[in-house]
């Protein structure tokens, strides 16, 4: 064992006098994770539109003109969806805020003096901020509407005559019956007199003032289960680990080919331990770099960039497994290229088609679909999924484990694929 | 110590090692002498368990032993200087010598006095803490030495350790393999140099193609193989050279008839007797 240590130990010495080496496995991580993590933070921080799952349950003209009035009032990135979907997109953290036009919205709208439209607003709770702009967006709009129709005197004729017909109907002949007729037929001048007090450009609610709140807003408010980030520093330290497992895995791969190249392979192999050692010393010295890069960056991360981990044992695991995994195709990247060149070229050659389908570049919801599905035979993608797990989407030990044996296997695979094909000549 | 009984090895359709038998004696440095490609360095890597032989056995035996080098704990008493400088460049002389020391079990104390005592032998003291690549060509070539013998193993294999060195460090080079035939290791030296194998060598075995040619003294070696020596010599304006393996007798006899100026002699040495054996000079 002592002597496995001390192979482990003198690769590790000397990837940290080789420049190059350590900046792949430690500098181009942290650039990524800070790189990565200050792009997509001031993205954020822009005029980007809320994304609003919108639910229309009453499906009539007046409320597809509601929307379409929305949407043309931007700030906000709808998504028609049904009512459902909608709620599991809130709980799951990927939608802040639903808004449901209940049955009933598209007449009241067009009625406003009778009752008042109503829409109801399904809130996570984190998203408080993002909530309140999406009812000045709802009220703006409703006002809108409100004033649309009372500077059509078309529409509001047709509104008084059928509200006149209705009251006709049924109230009994009455004075106060009289009045209201009489305010009902007033009301029809008001596009008229509002154009002769020349209150045109002014707020909304100077014109609809007499008639309360153009919306009613109700609001409840569901638990998200799952957050996204709170931070995109979360995003890019789970890549930049990424980053150091890939550096870590075709440096030591190289290393293989250059005790060959060197001939210390040879002195190795001359004295008193068996290949079964050296493998596993190799297999060891990769382990530990990235063990304890991963660990320093996350602590960087997690110190200075408020990065904060839904659960450190989880982390840890995912990070053992994630490393475990890319050791393992650090023996079988070792069997391919047999010069340095070679297993530089090789290495590299796949670890960047493997980490860009991975996610490694581009975050992963942000693929196409299908991309996605193909993704799925990336060890790339399954160390962001174990990484991501611990970090921000709050995984259970369970959700934990599918990752996890996935690494682990492809790891264990990989290793004894390359261990058992590792030609040990030295010629 | 070091045997090989009719050992053979073939790379495809060469035979790099062919028929090859000898056994090392106590406290001798024996010599593989034989021109490029020869089979010295494969016999070497089948010494010590790098290849395997398709013939014969190789083996670590003596009176109560009997071991294959290709077994890992066998190889704890051996130490090879490769024929190609094999060091880390990137670290230390001292750290190369530390890692291939833990290598060997060496540990604390001890393995802090080997290094030093390794980096004195190679004279190597004083830039201990430089990285490796900045040493000059004769330094790598000490410290590829000095690493081989580290733990201080019984049997040391040099694998032509002064090629591409200056004469001064060639000769630094013989005095420390002297010096460790002195501390009573075993030594196979392997060389393509015949001054080298005559001055240094107890036993020489004469390679060629994978051959072994002849296996003695030096001294046998030149007596049986040989030959005559060459007396050159000038009369007048007139020069012959002579062989001969009574110079004296012969220089005598040559004076009787005419007036010798100057003469030389040169008596037969490894060179001759390659050339006799294989009707090709060593060198090439
Ligand atoms: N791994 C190998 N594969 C194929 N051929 C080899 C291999 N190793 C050695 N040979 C061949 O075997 C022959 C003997 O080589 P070897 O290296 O043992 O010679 P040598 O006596 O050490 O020569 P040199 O003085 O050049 O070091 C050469 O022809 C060489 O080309
Ligand atoms: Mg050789």
């Amino acid at each position: 064992m002592n002597k496995i240590v001390a192979m482990a130990a003198k690769d590790i010495q000397i990837l940290f006098r080789d420049k190059l080496g350590f900046f792949f496995t430690v500098f181009f991580p942290l650039m990524m994770a800070i790189f990565f993590g200050a792009m997509f933070a001031n993205l954020s921080r822009g005029p980007a539109s809320i994304p609003v799952a919108l639910v229309d349950e009453d499906r009539t003209a007046g409320s597809q003109r509601f929307v379409t009035r929305l949407e043309a009032a931007g700030g906000l990135a709808l998504d028609q969806i049904p009512q459902e979907q909608a709620l599991d997109q809130v709980r799951r953290g990927q939608t802040g805020v639903m808004v449901t036009l209940t049955p009933g919205f598209g007449a009241a709208l067009d009625n406003p003096f009778r009752i008042t439209p109503e829409v109801e607003l399904t809130v996570d709770p984190t998203q408080f901020a993002a909530a309140g702009m999406v009812r000045g967006i709802l009220l703006e709009a409703a006002g809108a509407e409100l004033q649309a129709l009372m500077s059509d005197t078309e529409r509001i004729q047709a509104t008084n005559d059928q509200n006149r017909r209705l009251i006709e109907q049924f109230a009994p002949p009455s004075p106060a019956r009289d009045d209201f007729l009489t305010f009902i037929d007033l009301s029809a001048r008001v596009p008229a007199l509002v154009g002769q007090l020349g209150l045109d450009g002014a707020p909304t609610d100077a014109v609809s003032g007499g008639f309360g709140p153009p919306l009613e807003i109700g609001q409840t408010e569901v638990q998200a289960e799952q957050r996204g980030p709170s931070n995109s520093y979360a995003t890019s330290f789970g890549q930049a680990m990424l980053w150091i497992l890939i550096g870590g895995s075709v440096s030591f791969s190289m290393s293989i080919a250059i005790e060959r190249s060197r001939g210390t392979l040879m002195r190795l192999l001359v004295a008193p331990i068996t290949t079964r050692h050296l493998l596993a010393a190799k297999g060891l010295a990769c382990l530990t770099t990235t063990l304890v890069t991963s660990t320093a960056l996350i602590t960087l991360g997690i110190t200075v960039f408020g990065v904060t981990p839904t659960s450190y044992p989880l982390l840890a695991l995912a990070l053992l497994c994630g490393s475990i995994c890319f050791c393992g195709i650090m023996m079988a990247l070792s069997v391919i290229g047999k010069t340095e060149q070679a297993a530089a070229g090789v290495g590299w050659g796949l670890a960047l088609p493997f980490s860009m389908l991975g996610g490694g570049m581009v975050p992963l919801f942000l693929m196409p679909e299908w991309m996605q599905r193909i993704a799925n035979i990336s060890p790339m993608k399954w160390t962001l999924i174990a990484y991501e797990g611990a970090i921000w989407r709050g995984f259970t030990l369970n959700e934990m484990l599918v990752p996890c044996a996935v690494l682990v296997g492809i790891g264990v695979v990989a290793f004894t694929a390359g261990a058992s094909r590792l030609r040990w000549d030295t010629g | 110590m070091l045997l090989f009984d009719h050992v053979s090895k073939s790379f495809g359709d060469l035979r790099a090692v062919d028929d090859l038998s000898f056994e090392l004696e106590a406290g001798e440095v024996f010599g593989l002498l034989g021109p490029n490609g020869a089979g010295k360095t494969t016999a070497i890597n089948m010494a010590v368990g790098l290849l395997e032989p398709d013939e014969g056995v190789v083996r670590f035996a003596g009176k109560t032993f009997d071991r294959d080098p290709r077994e890992a704990e066998n190889r704890q008493a051996l130490g090879l200087a490769p024929q190609s400088i094999a060091l880390y460049e990137e670290i230390s002389s001292a750290d190369n010598l530390r890692f291939f020391g833990r290598l060997h079990g060496l540990k604390g104390s001890d393995l802090e006095e080997r290094v030093a005592a390794c980096l004195d032998f190679a004279d190597l003291t004083d830039v201990r803490k430089k990285a490796v690549s900045k040493y000059s060509g004769g330094m790598k070539r000490r410290l590829n030495l000095a690493v081989a013998i580290i733990h201080d193993p019984d049997l040391v294999l040099l694998d032509e350790p002064t090629v591409g060195v200056d004469p001064q460090s060639r000769n630094a080079i013989f005095d420390r393999v002297e010096q460790l035939r002195d501390d009573g290791k075993q030594i196979v030296y392997t060389t393509h140099y015949m001054e080298e194998a005559q001055r240094l060598c107890d036993r020489v075995a004469i390679m060629d193609r994978g051959r072994l040619m002849a296996l003695d003294t030096v001294r046998a070696l030149i007596e049986a193989h040989g030959g005559p020596g060459k007396l050159a010599v000038q009369t007048g304006d007139k020069e012959s050279i002579h062989d001969t393996t009574d110079p004296l007798g012969t220089l005598a006899e040559l004076q009787e008839r005419e007036t010798v100026e100057h003469f030389q002699y040169r008596p037969p040495d490894l060179e001759t007797v390659f050339l006799n054996l294989t009707g090709r000079a060593l060198r090439d």
